[in-house]
Order: C-alpha cells, then sequence, then structure tokens
C-alpha cells in the first residue's frame, strides 16, 4: 500500500498539486496490514500525520473489512467513498458491511491481479483511486507507475504498468466521483480533556508485563490472505512436523496427536503446506475461506 | 564513629561498603579507579560481603548493575567522565527500568582535547536520564551521600537510579577527616534492600523493559520517571532530616551560606563551592554582603527550594563549571527558567569558569561579584563571561609557538 | 525439559514454550529456531535480549514468553545476562532465592549484535566464564532495519547497501570459530529446518555450564527475497549443499553433526533466494557462482 500511495502521491504531484504521503508502520513486520495516506491540495499542505476525515478510502485486502480491529472504516462518514479490492458488486459490500457512504469495487468483467502480487495490486488499486479522483491525467498516471517501479526488472515495470492502467480505464464509469474535500468546519474543536498525571507505583509504571503469554491476545490471523487448511483424512497424525517447523508455534498438537491450527494467529505464511509428509494440508484463499464460515 | 583521613575516592568506597552492597559491577577509569580496587581488596579479603565483577567496558558494566538490581540485589557502580559518555546508552535506558542502584560518577572534564583534570560537563551530559543527581562539596558529603542516596534510590515511591557526583582530584584524590558511622547506625538508617515483587523468579515470570508502540504509551512511562523525580524532592528532605538525627549531620538539597542579608549570591555545585565561600566571607569584610547557593540536589531539580533561597537578592553570579556549547552554562539556563515570572528575582549573570580544572581564585570570585553587583546597578544583563586571563592567552601562545602555527600567519592570530 | 536424549523426531517436546501473535514476519526461520530451543529449554528461562528484529517480540502489553524476558541494548545483552546471573547467585548464596525459583539466563541476538556490535561483550562474557546459553538468529544482515549488510552477509549477496551487480565484496565472519577460539563449554550451530538436531544441541547444551552458543541460521523471507512457505526448504538447502555446517564443539573438539553427502551444488540454494538473483540474472555470473562452490568446497575437503 506504501507503494500505491506513492504511485498517487507522484501522479497528483506531477498535476500540479502540492502532496503529501507517508506510509504508516507498526511493530509488524511485512505481511502485517498497514496504512498509507496521500493527502493532496492547491495549497502548501501543513497537517501530518494520519488522516482523520478521509475523503476516499482505498481497502487493498476486502478481507479486512470484516475485521474490526483493521481499522478500515475508521473516520469513514456519508461522504468518504470507499474502494474495495474486489470483484463482487459494490452494493453487496455495503449492504453486508453496513457502510454509511458510497461503495465502488471493480466492474464486472474486470479482472485485478491475484493478492500476492503486491506490486500489480498496488499499481490496479492507484489506478482505481486515481480515476476515481479524475483530475489525474492517463499519460500523468503511466509515467507515475513507471517512476515507482524504477529498479525492478523490465518485465515488473511493464506487468505493474499494464495493471495500472487497465484499472484506470476499468473504472471509466467512476471517473471524479469523489468530490474535492471542504474547508474544516468553523466551529472550534472540543477541549481535549487534560488530566494531571499522577505518579503511579514504579510496578505499574515501569514498561513490563507481569502476566504470561498476552500475545496470544493479538490476532497475527489478521494478516493472512490465505490460510492452510488440514484435511484430516489425509493426516497421518506423525504429532509433530507441521506444529514443530510453525514459526509462530499456532499449532498445537491435541492428546490424541491430531494438529489444530489456531487461526487467530496463523499469519498464513505455508511452510505447514510445504512440509507436511503427507500432503494433507492444502492453500485456500482467506476471502473463499472466511465466506465458507459465514454461509456453511 | 572514628575520624579518619581518607580521600574522596575512599569516601565512595565506604559509603558502598556501609551500605551493604552485595553487587559491584566495575571498570577503571581515572580518576575513579581507586574505587573499586578498594572495594575489590575488600571483597578478596573477605572483609565486604559483595561480588564484584570486571566488565570490559561502561556500558556493559551499568547493563550489568542494572539487571542485577532488577534481579533484586543491592547494586553499586562508579565511573567518570568519557567512561560515564561510553556508557550513555544505558545511562538513559536505566531510569525506565525502575530498578534501584547507585552510580558513583567522579567527573573530570571531556575530550576534545582529552584531559584528566575535572569539570561537570560529564555529569550534566546526563542530566535528562533520569537518573536522580547528588552532588557533593567535601569528602564527608561523598560518603553520608551514597547511603542516603541507596534509601532514595530504594524508597517506593521512587525507585530510581540515583548517581553521585564528585569531583575528580579535588575530592576524588585530596585527603580530608571524615566521620566514618557504625556498620550498626548505617544498618539502622539503611536496612537490606526490599525489592519488593522485582525481581526474576521461575515461579513469578515477568517481561521487563518491553517496547511500546505510539507517543500515548510511551509518553505515560517515561513521565512515570518524572513523576517519580518529583516525589523525590519530598523523599529527599525526610530522608535528610533522618539522616541529620541519626548522623548529626545535615545535608538538603540545597546548602546555602551566608544568604540571608545577601546582595549578591553565587550558584554553584561541586567542590569549588568551598572557594566560594572563602571569597563570599572576605568580600563581606571588604563591604559586599555575599552569599553562596550550592544545589546538592540537581536531578530531580529544587526549583521552589532555589526560588526561595534567592528571593529578594540584588545579583546572583551563577559559576558553571561546565559549557554547553553554543548556549553556554547549563546552570545559568536552568536558574533562569526556574526564577522565570518569580516576583523580586535576582538578575542572573553568567561565569563560565574551572574548565578542565582550572583554578578559580579570590580575585576572581572578587570580580565576578563586582561585576553582578554593577549590572544588577544598571539593570543589564552583561554577556556570559568565560573567566580567562590575559595571563592565560600569552602562555597558550608559548605553547602554539612550540608545537607549530600550521600556516597561520602571525598577524592573522 | 526432557531427561531423556532425544533419539528420534518422536521424541521431540510437543507443547510449545512461545505463544503465538507475536509481530515477527511471516514464514521467519529465527523465530521457527528460537521456539524449538525453548521448547526443550523451558519456561526456567530468562531471555536477555539485544535490539534486533527480535525486540519487537514482547511489546507492551503483549509477550510470548511464559518464562521471564529482560530487554537491554544492541550491545550489551550478554552484560545484562553477567549482571542476572551474578544476581541470581548472590540471592542464591544468602538464602533468598529457592533452587526451583532460579532461572537459567538466555541471550539472544540477531547476527548484527552477536557477529558485530556486542562481540566485545560477548567475548568478556565468555572469558569470565559466565553460565549461559546464547542463542543468535542469524538471517545474514541488518534484518529490523531493511537488511543492510552485516558481518554475517555472505559473499556476493544482495543486501539494501550491497545491491550492485556483484553482491556485498566482504566475507561471512566465522562465529563459530571466534566463539571456539575462546575454548567455551560448548558451541554448535543450528537451523529450524533440522528440529532433531537443533533439539539434540539444545539438550546438551543445556546440561553443561558456562558459556554456551546455539547459532541458528534464520532463513529470512523479507531479507532474502523469498516466498515465506520455503522458510523450511530453504534452511534444508543451506545444509544440504553443505553452505551451513551443522557442527558443536565441546571439549576441544569439533564434530560434524550432519555431513552432506553427496552436496548439493550451491546453485539449487542461490536460486531459490532473490538476493542472489543477480547471480543468475539478467546474465549468469559463472565466476562468483563457481567461487561460492569453491569455497564450500574447500570447507568440507578441509574438514576431511
Amino acid at each position: 500500500m506504501k507503494t500505491a500511495a506513492n504511485i498517487l502521491g507522484d501522479a497528483l504531484f506531477a498535476t500540479g498539486y502540492e502532496v503529501q504521503d507517508a506510509p504508516r508502520y507498526g511493530a509488524e513486520r511485512r505481511g502485517a496490514p498497514m496504512f498509507a495516506y496521500v493527502r493532496a491540495a492547491d495549497r502548501t499542505i501543513v497537517e501530518r500525520g494520519a488522516i482523520v476525515t478521509p475523503d476516499l478510502v482505498v481497502v487493498a485486502d476486502a478481507g479486512l473489512l470484516g475485521i474490526p480491529a483493521a481499522g478500515v472504516m475508521q473516520g469513514a462518514s456519508e461522504a468518504t467513498w470507499l474502494f474495495v479490492n474486489s470483484t463482487e458488486p459494490a452494493q453487496a459490500i455495503r449492504a453486508q458491511w453496513r457502510y454509511p457512504g458510497q461503495v465502488v469495487s471493480w466492474p464486472a468483467g474486470f479482472t485485478p491481479p491475484a493478492m500476492h502480487n503486491a506490486a500489480a495490486t498496488s499499481a490496479s488499486c492507484a489506478g482505481a483511486a486515481a480515476r476515481m479522483l479524475g483530475v489525474i491525467a492517463r499519460e500523468t498516471f503511466e509515467s507515475a507507475l513507471i517512476a515507482q517501479s524504477t529498479g525492478r526488472s523490465a518485465g515488473a515495470i511493464e506487468t505493474t504498468r499494464s495493471q495500472g492502467l487497465a484499472a484506470f480505464d476499468a473504472m471509466g464509469g467512476v471517473d471524479r466521483c469523489v468530490p474535492e474535500g471542504g474547508e474544516h468546519p468553523a466551529t472550534p474543536p472540543a477541549s481535549p480533556d487534560w488530566i494531571e498525571l499522577g505518579a503511579d507505583d514504579a510496578a505499574l509504571a515501569a514498561p513490563d508485563i507481569y502476566a504470561q503469554a498476552t500475545s496470544e491476545q493479538a490476532r497475527t490471523g489478521l494478516w493472512r490472505s490465505h490460510r492452510p487448511v488440514i484435511d484430516y483424512e489425509h493426516c497421518n497424525r506423525c504429532s509433530w512436523v507441521c506444529s514443530t517447523l510453525c514459526p509462530d508455534s499456532a499449532i498445537r498438537v491435541d492428546e490424541d496427536r491430531t494438529p489444530r491450527i489456531h487461526y487467530d494467529h496463523c499469519k498464513g505464511c505455508m511452510v505447514c503446506v510445504l512440509v507436511c509428509p503427507a500432503h494433507a494440508i492444502r492453500q485456500v484463499s482467506e476471502q473463499a475461506a472466511q465466506a465458507q464460515e459465514i454461509e456453511p | 564513629m572514628s575520624r579518619l583521613l581518607m580521600t574522596g575516592n575512599a569516601a565512595a568506597a565506604w559509603g558502598a561498603r556501609l551500605a551493604g552492597v552485595e553487587y559491584v559491577p566495575a571498570f577503571p577509569i581515572t580518576p575513579q579507579t581507586e574505587i573499586i580496587e578498594m572495594l575489590a581488596g575488600w571483597c578478596e579479603r573477605g572483609e565486604m560481603s559483595a561480588r564484584l565483577t570486571m566488565y570490559e567496558s561502561e556500558h556493559s558494566m551499568v547493563t550489568g548493575a542494572a539487571s542485577a538490581a532488577a534481579t533484586g540485589v543491592r547494586t553499586f557502580t562508579a565511573t567518570s567522565s568519557q567512561g560515564l559518555l561510553y556508557a550513555m546508552e544505558m545511562v538513559f535506558a536505566a531510569p525506565g527500568w525502575r530498578a534501584p542502584f547507585v552510580l558513583v560518577n567522579v567527573s573530570r572534564a571531556l575530550a576534545s582535547p582529552i584531559t584528566l583534570e575535572p569539570d561537570h560537563t560529564d555529569v550534566l551530559a546526563a542530566r535528562d536520564s533520569g537518573f536522580i543527581q547528588i552532588h557533593c562539596a567535601t569528602c564527608q558529603e561523598v560518603l553520608d551521600s551514597v547511603l542516603i542516596a541507596y534509601r532514595l534510590a530504594e524508597h517506593p515511591r521512587v525507585r530510581l537510579p540515583v548517581l553521585v557526583n564528585q569531583d575528580g582530584f579535588h575530592l576524588s584524590f585530596t585527603r580530608e577527616p571524615v566521620d566514618l558511622p557504625e556498620e550498626a547506625r548505617v544498618r539502622a538508617f539503611l536496612p537490606p534492600f526490599d525489592a519488593h515483587q522485582a525481581g526474576f523468579r521461575a515461579s513469578r515470570p515477568v517481561s521487563q523493559v518491553v517496547a511500546v508502540l505510539g507517543g500515548s504509551p510511551y509518553s505515560y512511562f517515561r513521565y512515570q520517571v518524572h513523576l517519580a523525580q518529583r516525589e523525590a524532592l519530598d523523599v529527599y528532605d525526610e530522608l535528610a532530616a533522618e539522616f541529620a538525627a541519626a548522623f548529626g549531620r545535615h545535608h538538603g538539597a540545597i546548602e546555602t551560606y551566608r544568604c540571608d542579608d545577601a546582595e549578591v549570591v553565587f550558584v554553584l555545585i561541586g567542590s569549588l563551592a568551598g572557594q566560594a565561600k572563602q571569597a563570599a566571607d572576605r568580600l563581606r569584610e571588604a563591604g559586599l554582603k555575599v552569599g553562596v547557593v550550592r544545589p546538592r540536589l540537581l536531578r530531580p531539580y529544587p526549583a521552589s527550594a532555589l526560588r526561595a533561597a534567592l528571593r529578594g537578592k540584588q545579583a546572583v553570579a551563577v559559576v558553571d563549571q561546565n559549557l554547553s556549547m553554543g548556549s553556554g552554562g547549563v546552570l545559568y539556563a536552568e536558574l533562569a527558567g526556574a526564577l522565570q515570572g518569580c516576583e523580586y528575582m535576582p538578575l542572573l549573570v553568567s561565569f563560565i569558569g574551572g574548565l578542565g580544572g582550572r583554578d578559580i581564585g579570590d580575585a576572581e570570585f572578587f570580580a565576578m561579584a563586582n561585576e553582578a553587583r554593577d549590572a544588577a546597578r544598571r539593570r543589564e544583563v552583561p554577556e556570559p563571561r568565560l573567566l580567562y586571563t590575559a595571563r592565560e592567552l600569552r602562555e597558550l601562545r608559548k605553547l602554539q609557538a612550540i608545537a607549530g602555527t600550521g600556516g597561520v600567519q602571525e598577524e592573522t592570530r | 525439559m526432557s531427561e531423556q536424549p532425544y533419539k528420534s523426531l518422536k521424541d521431540l517436546p510437543r507443547s510449545h514454550a512461545l505463544s503465538p501473535g507475536t509481530a515477527m514476519c511471516a514464514g521467519c526461520g529465527g523465530l521457527e529456531a528460537l521456539h524449538e530451543a525453548l521448547d526443550v529449554l523451558g519456561r526456567k528461562t530468562v531471555v536477555v535480549n539485544a535490539a534486533g528484529c527480535m525486540t519487537l517480540l514482547a511489546n507492551y502489553p503483549y509477550t510470548p514468553f511464559h518464562g521471564s524476558w529482560l530487554y537491554t541494548s544492541m550491545a550489551s545483552a550478554p552484560a545484562g545476562a553477567q549482571g542476572v546471573r551474578d544476581a541470581l547467585d548472590i540471592l542464591r548464596d544468602r538464602g533468598r532465592l529457592a533452587d526451583t525459583d532460579d532461572l537459567t539466563a538466555v541471550v539472544l541476538t540477531g547476527d548484527g549484535s552477536a557477529y558485530g556490535m556486542g562481540l566485545s561483550a560477548t567475548s568478556a562474557a565468555i572469558e569470565r566464564g559466565l553460565d549461559f546459553i546464547y542463542l543468535c538468529y542469524d538471517n545474514e544482515g541488518y534484518g529490523n532495519t531493511g537488511q543492510q549488510s552485516s558481518a554475517a552477509t555472505p559473499h556476493a549477496a544482495k543486501t539494501s547497501t550491497s545491491a550492485g551487480t556483484q553482491g556485498y565484496a566482504g566475507e561471512k565472519k566465522d562465529l563459530f570459530a571466534v566463539w571456539a577460539a575462546h575454548k567455551p563449554s560448548y558451541v554448535a550451530t543450528v537451523i529450524g529446518a533440522d528440529p532433531l538436531d537443533l533439539a539434540r544441541k539444545v539438550q546438551r547444551a543445556a546440561a553443561l555450564k558456562g558459556p554456551r552458543l546455539i547459532l541458528a541460521l534464520a532463513p529470512c523471507p523479507t531479507g532474502w527475497d523469498f516466498d515465506p512457505g520455503d522458510t523450511v526448504e530453504i534452511g534444508r538447502l543451506a545444509v544440504k549443499t553443505g553452505i551451513w555446517p551443522l557442527k558443536e564443539y565441546a571439549d576441544g573438539r569439533i564434530v560434524h553433526t550432519r555431513v552432506p553427502n553427496p552436496r548439493v551444488p550451491v546453485e539449487e540454494y542461490l536460486t531459490r533466494q532473490g538476493r542472489f538473483r543477480h547471480l543468475f540474472e539478467p546474465e549468469r555470473n559463472d565466476a562468483l557462482i563457481a567461487a561460492i562452490q569453491a569455497r564450500v568446497d574447500r570447507y568440507w575437503d578441509d574438514v576431511g
């Protein structure tokens, strides 16, 4: 998503806007959900940091919509447009997640790149966003796609270019649908509710964790785009291979030697799929798996 | 109680021994080395029941000290100058661990150029670390301060490491009479370390000193160290009173000398205060009412005590034995901040002196007092002044002539 | 910890001493080795950590540990272990620590610390005879900051500071030899992809006292540029090609615990990783590939 933001930033800047784009990193490493922001204006941008009230939200991984902790809808109102990297009809997405504003997804017949192709996904999401803003010329956007692929192989540059432009072209139906954001409201902001911080006991006031294994409350399962699924008919109950080699200790073995994948934590690395001696673990797209969970 | 001649270094070592220190991470550096040599000798001969471990650097030494304190033993360590700077990453990290231990720093001026003699730029570099700082002016104070420092560090409302500072040479290598308190009376004042529930135990796992994400939890944890320091101001006063009751010596957060009726006051830290007091006596004989204020606690900063002591004075000469490049004296800037907005506050005049162990004599104290008084009369704040004489520059030029001028022409010098 | 030596994979621990939910990358070979080692060591450990990828194993208020953890700094984790160990000894000697409450001090660092910034503190801890286990996850670069070259980076590897056609010009430092030269109690190389070999070595180390190193090659999907699922396969290839010899040092002797025979050509290992792609694209760099192969061959010729 950082690349998508950079492409959009480059294109808006080349169009003549003042631009600010930035990724937002957490502790998590590659594979974890991440955000990036783009601001564009016809004057110097003095605001910084996260965008509190976005005009357009672009969601590259539709799987995140169902997860409140991912915070995809944060700050969205009736006035916020939502683009979802999905071939599902926009109205269905809007209804399913009770989204307050307008929703756009890929038009019927358009095939977006596979999610695991991060560069192509970034390019196509940037293409959709660029067209929805409607202020970026096709050639300008093309230059931005190429500029952001610098240093990659000729094939990779071409993939990025063609995927980005295909998305840009496919979104003609929603050209310039996102209006420019308004000024800040004239009313002064509410009081920040400051308090006088008091000294706490040193044990509490140190960054120490007294409880054990609290990381189990961190749902790294959100990182997945695909999930491993054990076919218990073929699992030979070897009792250790997948569980030992899983980097994250996310596979536990029951008393009866049956391995159980903890989907709250499985990051979807697929090590288990590749090492299972019985080939009893297969890779399933997360969206499909979730859909199955909802409508079994 | 016996009265003995001892150096500041010996006083620091005796402080650690009497405090019942159990662990001493050590690394040598001039002028501190004597402290760890004494402690090592006592440990070796069984006169002190502690373990001394030689580390390979001050950075490791302070890591080891904080780690041992976090595990629940009473820990003492010492360093100086470049060593303090080499340890600086851990000096800033340790207070956040909320693990109490005592570090004696023997102040020595910093490179470059490298030198062995004292000033306070080393210890002031640690000013914002979260360590409590106690600055000593006599060898007695060094010993007493180590004892008070453990009570303060281990106090449930504080739980922070404490740095006890003494000047290299002027204290560290200077013998003077020191009252050596009896061990039993020290133990009554300073019982063994009670780590409460802190420390690593198989039955009580803990993840200590973990990362935080974002400015909000970070602000909380950092500000808690600040708040613990503010708590330490009150705790310190209580402990100083308790120490005075037990041993008959009162070491307040600030020391004031002939201040009540003073028109001009010297503000300075460390052993140079003795010189200032002597000058104050002579200036009074010459007709100018001069006093001395010496902060012993520099962190937490005793702002209200300083305001009370300086209110109504005409002028203050701040003598900074340190230099914040591009700004000037650190004590001066801090004092100006503390007095800002208060009524009946004196005019502050800044002097930089005593860098790298340069002496400051009576004549210079006289001149500083007069300049400060005159400035107050004119109501003009003069530029900060470096105490440096024409004779010194002439002597320096002779050295430069020997060293060669590096191509600089005589007339442009 | 099991008292019986691990004879087969079936004997390996089935419960995990490290919980999931950490911030490590998907497919992290270092985390794989760490959890396999901790599964053997058990929960009576205090992990003393240096700055590196694993700094963020614990981030407030989340910790994967059932035992204890202390973060120190990049350079001084062994000194932290020294302070903790000395303090535990003092407490035990004075009757303030029950034997059952004692802990094994485990230093955990990446290669940046182990091969570079922390080496002075490590050397000193070994020479003091510190009773500790040092676990290094070696992903051959400063992975936490985006894989710049470190003293552990192999010759010709591309990193973000050696991105030219020849890759990294230096040679990977032989940390095993550096440790062994100190004559410590135990030194071993391991890899998460061979859990039995790893478990046996950790078990052997745990039974000894004094300074002990477990040096784990840590295949790194992000830093080495491969698909996260390939972590184990790349680890196995590192062993099969002879690039990562699995060996141990004890009592002055070095023993190879796995001898790849016949050795798979290094090319099979190199082609699987983006960091070596420049050796094959746009043109094959036969000279450099041959040099890497020759170095591996020479190693195995020398050990006989």
